[in-house]
């Protein structure tokens, strides 16, 4: 049914040749067996040969651990995923053949790793923490219907009978004093109180680990790893890229997310908005208000200004590396003059040089500059204008090297045309080169602006103690000057201060599109 | 406008793009630039058009010196290989910007523009950008743009190569007839031989920086001056066979390796006169397959060309490109007798590869 199902949607012209049943189910466990061994093997790799190197050369390392661990957790759904996908090739032959060969390979591996957990005392066969007691609910709290002799809640003198109604001094029910157990590591204390008869009693009993082999924990993995494969079987060919990346990006989109959800809530756990007595809700505005305002737990500044510096640092800066770095890539693009191969590869070091060990001496620089009349009170010590003079310098060296990529692009017959046609050559640069590098341009645009926008060493360390200060920076002062410090608060700090650079790309992003929608790529 | 090229030499450091050319281009003239990759010809151009400064010589527009003159004032207007369009402006922005930049008024441009281009047949296309125009819509969208401003010298820089046959066809017809039409003085760049012969008025033959020679067509053909115009002019190309020619009971025999013909009397004479081996060549259409001919070869290669075959025929050692008409059935292996037309043949010094008939 399913075969001729898939010849109507027109998918196959000829009846398929099935393969024999054997040999398709041999290729999916052999699929899922070498994607399992392999991380296996990884997992070991990381866990016994890295670690312990690491541990020689005295280096405190957890992180081939978690990964070790994390191999270990991921292994079996790999391999489902691997056998899956060769039982996904005979859906167009006959889907329910297909599901059966999924579930049939799903169902061995599934076999092996809990054998594997089974020997090794690992995964669901893993000692759990326990007290040793058989518990019910009733109304007036948890009710213990049975304890086992010696075991742990015996040994603490807990009786059959005995009606448990709170840990400590918080009042639990069944569920959460599972959870509590369940959380537990061998030997915790837990102080009972319950009631036997009329009194009300307390007792401490130690939690246990039990090696108990239950079989029944089995099913749910079971279950959920079944349907797992179903999925894998039936999913659309052409989603897989697009939960790949939402998998992938998943990291950074709940951290936005959070960001988002925090600037609008009093308190935050983990993604959940909570008001004054833990419970969902306590939305606010607070703060956003209080960037307005002014006023941050006793901190008190104009948003204005501070905008403003930042917005004035980013356009400057914007502004001065297109134009330079256009000219300057053009010029070593199209013309030959003495020293021009030195200085191309002069930037290029430049470019690699970290700007972070020229700190020092770019401030004797701009200190100098700033004794000068005039032109020190634009690009002095603790002006805009020296920042972004500082910013641009680092920006340049790039940026030059991309221009002239683009101009080197640019076929030489173009301007030779333009410059016959009776244009000068400014002219040609303005309305026949620039027009050709408009991508360029606006990437180049994009960096220099973010660059600009978010800097942060440059304009803290040049404008110490003056009313100069932009966003980051801000940010910067006010994580210092609270204590404790707001996290919801810098977080719509954070997000105010993304908001132009939001508005900036959907612009650029519209634009980009312009450029390639309207055909303008080259005709020679 | 008549352009005089005087001693015109260009070199790229040491790279020689064109060396002590000279050239005089009569007013109206159509004049082509032929010669194989990397003889020249572009750089010529561009040092005529004023993008490259010549190294050396002279450059005349008129009675002007136009060696310092920058482009955009010598009013000529070019056509490239490449078309290099504008691919951020329409056709109409395109073709008006020349107009644009000698600040013509906003009507009379569009009057102008669309004028040109109803001539280029592209009237419709005003509104496209090159990017969506085919290759020989774009070929014409440059030819307007060269014409727009009525330059005093058009300079076309291979513009055909690009286009399919039928369309270099329709297009080399169009522009002949164009440059007739409005008497601009042309410059036209191309390997193609063909080209050359059935456009221009004069061919400049270069050949390593250096003109090989200036003549009309017919006389290039007819009687070539260096063996490399001889070779390069024609298709396919003249045969060359190194003879001694010697006069014998007041006849003139050309003899070499199983070749002996008589030649006539006033070419006969030249060649004896010379001491030693020549070069003799001879044009394919020359040389005849016929049962009375004299010499005696095989077929060794047949190419249909449609209307007539090429044939390679192997006499000895010698190699002879001819032509045969379609019909004839001749097969590679065949025994074939061949009759030379020895009125026709040429005669080059072997040092020198100057001619021996015709002098400079
Ligand atoms: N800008 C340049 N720099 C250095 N050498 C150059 C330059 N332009 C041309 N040449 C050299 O000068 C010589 C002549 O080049 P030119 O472009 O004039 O040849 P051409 O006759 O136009 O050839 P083609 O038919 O391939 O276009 C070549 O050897 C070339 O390598
Ligand atoms: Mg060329």
């Amino acid at each position: 049914m399913a075969g001729a199902g898939s010849i109507e949607m027109g998918k196959i012209k000829e009846a398929p040749v099935a393969p024999p049943i054997r040999r398709d189910l041999l290729e999916a466990l052999q699929t899922g067996a070498i994607s399992m061994a392999v991380m296996l093997i990884a997992a070991i790799f990381f866990s016994r040969i890295i670690g312990p190197l690491f541990t020689l050369g005295n280096v405190e390392e957890t992180v081939t651990d978690v990964l070790s661990r994390l191999l270990l957790l991921v292994m079996p759904y790999v391999a489902y995923i691997a056998a899956a996908s060769v039982a996904r090739r005979y859906t167009y032959i006959d889907t329910a053949r297909a599901l059966g060969l999924a579930f049939t390979t799903t169902l061995a591996l599934f076999s092996v790793v809990s054998a594997g957990h089974y020997v090794s005392d690992t995964g669901v066969f893993a000692p759990r923490p326990a007290l040793q007691m058989t518990l019910v609910q009733s109304d007036a709290g948890i009710r213990v219907e049975s304890v086992v002799a010696g075991g742990a809640a015996d040994l603490a003198g807990i009786q059959a009978g005995d009606v448990i109604t709170a840990i400590r001094r918080d009042p639990v029910d069944l569920q959460a004093f599972n959870r509590r157990v369940s959380q537990s590591l061998e030997g915790d204390p837990l102080r009972l109180r319950f009631i036997r008869g009329d009194e009300e009693l307390q007792e401490t009993v130690r939690i246990v680990l039990l090696s108990g082999k239950h079989f029944n924990a089995l099913l749910p993995g079971l279950a959920f790893a079944l349907a797992f494969t179903a999925i894998i079987v039936f999913l659309p060919g052409q989603w897989a890229p697009y939960i790949a990346l939402v998998g992938l990006l998943s990291p950074l989109l709940i951290g936005y997310f959070w960001v988002i959800v925090a600037t609008f809530s009093f308190r935050t756990e983990g993604l959940v908005p909570l008001d004054g007595n833990d419970n969902f809700g306590g939305l606010t505005l607070k703060n956003w208000e209080s960037i307005f305002v002014g006023n941050i737990a006793g901190l008190e500044f104009n948003i204005v200004p501070i905008f403003m510096t930042s917005l004035a640092i980013a356009v400057v800066m914007t502004f001065i590396v297109l134009l330079v770095s256009s000219m300057a890539g053009y010029a070593l693009s199209r013309m030959n003059f003495p020293g021009r191969r030195f200085f191309l590869s002069f930037t290029l070091i430049l470019h690699g040089f970290p700007a972070i060990t020229l700190l020092i001496p770019i401030f004797f620089v701009l200190l100098r500059l700033g004794d000068i009349p005039f032109i020190g009170e634009l690009i002095g010590f603790n002006t805009i204008g020296g920042i972004a003079l500082v910013m641009v310098a680092f920006q340049l060296p790039l940026g030059v090297w991309l221009m002239k990529g683009f101009f080197d692009n640019i076929p030489w017959d173009m301007e030779r045309s333009a410059l016959i046609d009776g244009a000068s050559r400014w002219r040609t640069y303005w309305e026949i080169l620039l027009p050709q590098i408009r991508p360029g341009l606006l990437a180049l645009g994009i960096f220099a602006f973010i660059g600009g926008w978010n800097a942060y060493i440059i304009p803290a360390t040049y404008s110490i103690g003056s009313g100069v200060s932009n966003l980051p920076v801000f940010l910067e002062e006010l994580i210092d000057a609270t204590a404790p410090v707001d996290w919801n608060q810098v977080a719509a700090v954070g997000l105010f201060q993304l908001i132009p650079i939001f508005i900036f790309f959907i612009f650029a992003q519209e634009y980009l599109l312009n450029i390639y929608a309207g055909g303008a790529k080259g005709t020679s | 406008m008549r352009i005089t090229i005087d001693n015109l030499t260009k070199k790229f450091g040491d790279v020689v793009g064109v060396e002590d050319l000279t050239l005089h281009i009569d007013d109206g003239e159509f004049v082509a630039f032929l010669g194989p990759s990397g003889c020249g010809k572009t750089t010529t151009l561009l040092t005529l058009a004023g993008i490259y400064k010549p190294t050396e010589g002279q450059i005349r527009f008129g009675e002007r010196v136009v060696n310092q003159v920058q482009p955009k004032d010598r009013n000529i207007g070019m056509v490239f290989q490449s078309y290099a369009l504008y691919p951020h402006m329409t056709v109409f922005q395109n073709i008006a910007y020349p107009l644009k930049l000698k600040k013509v008024a906003k009507n009379i441009q569009r009057e102008r523009v669309q004028q040109v281009a109803n001539v280029m047949g592209i009237g419709n296309l005003l509104d496209r950008r090159p990017g969506q125009l085919s290759g020989g819509q774009q070929q014409r969208v440059a030819l307007g743009r060269a014409l727009v401003k009525e330059p005093d010298v058009l300079l076309f820089d291979e513009p055909l190569s690009n286009l399919d046959a039928r369309l270099r066809l329709t297009m080399r017809g169009e522009i002949k007839h164009l440059q007739k039409d409005l008497g601009i003085t042309s410059i036209y760049v191309t390997h193609d031989q063909v080209e050359a012969m059935t456009m221009a008025d004069r061919i400049a033959v270069m050949n390593g920086g250096h003109l090989q020679a200036f003549d009309a067509p017919d006389e290039l053909y007819s009687r070539p001056k260096t063996q490399f115009v001889a070779g390069f002019v024609g298709n396919p190309p003249m045969n060359f066979v190194s003879v001694e020619v010697s006069r014998s009971n007041g006849r003139f025999i050309a003899e070499t390796d199983r070749l002996r013909l008589e030649v006539g009397g006033d070419r006969g004479g030249a060649a004896a006169g010379f001491a030693g081996a020549v070069v003799m060549g001879i044009r394919p259409e020359d040389i005849q397959i016929s049962g009375d001919g004299d010499i005696a070869g095989e077929i060794y290669v047949v190419e249909p060309l449609g209307r007539e075959d090429l044939i390679d025929v192997r006499v000895g050692p010698h190699s002879f490109l001819l032509l045969a008409g379609a019909e004839t059935q001749y097969r590679a292996g065949e025994e074939v007798k061949l009759a030379f037309d020895m009125d026709k043949v040429q005669f080059f010094d072997p040092q020198t590869e100057k001619s021996i008939l015709w002098q400079q």
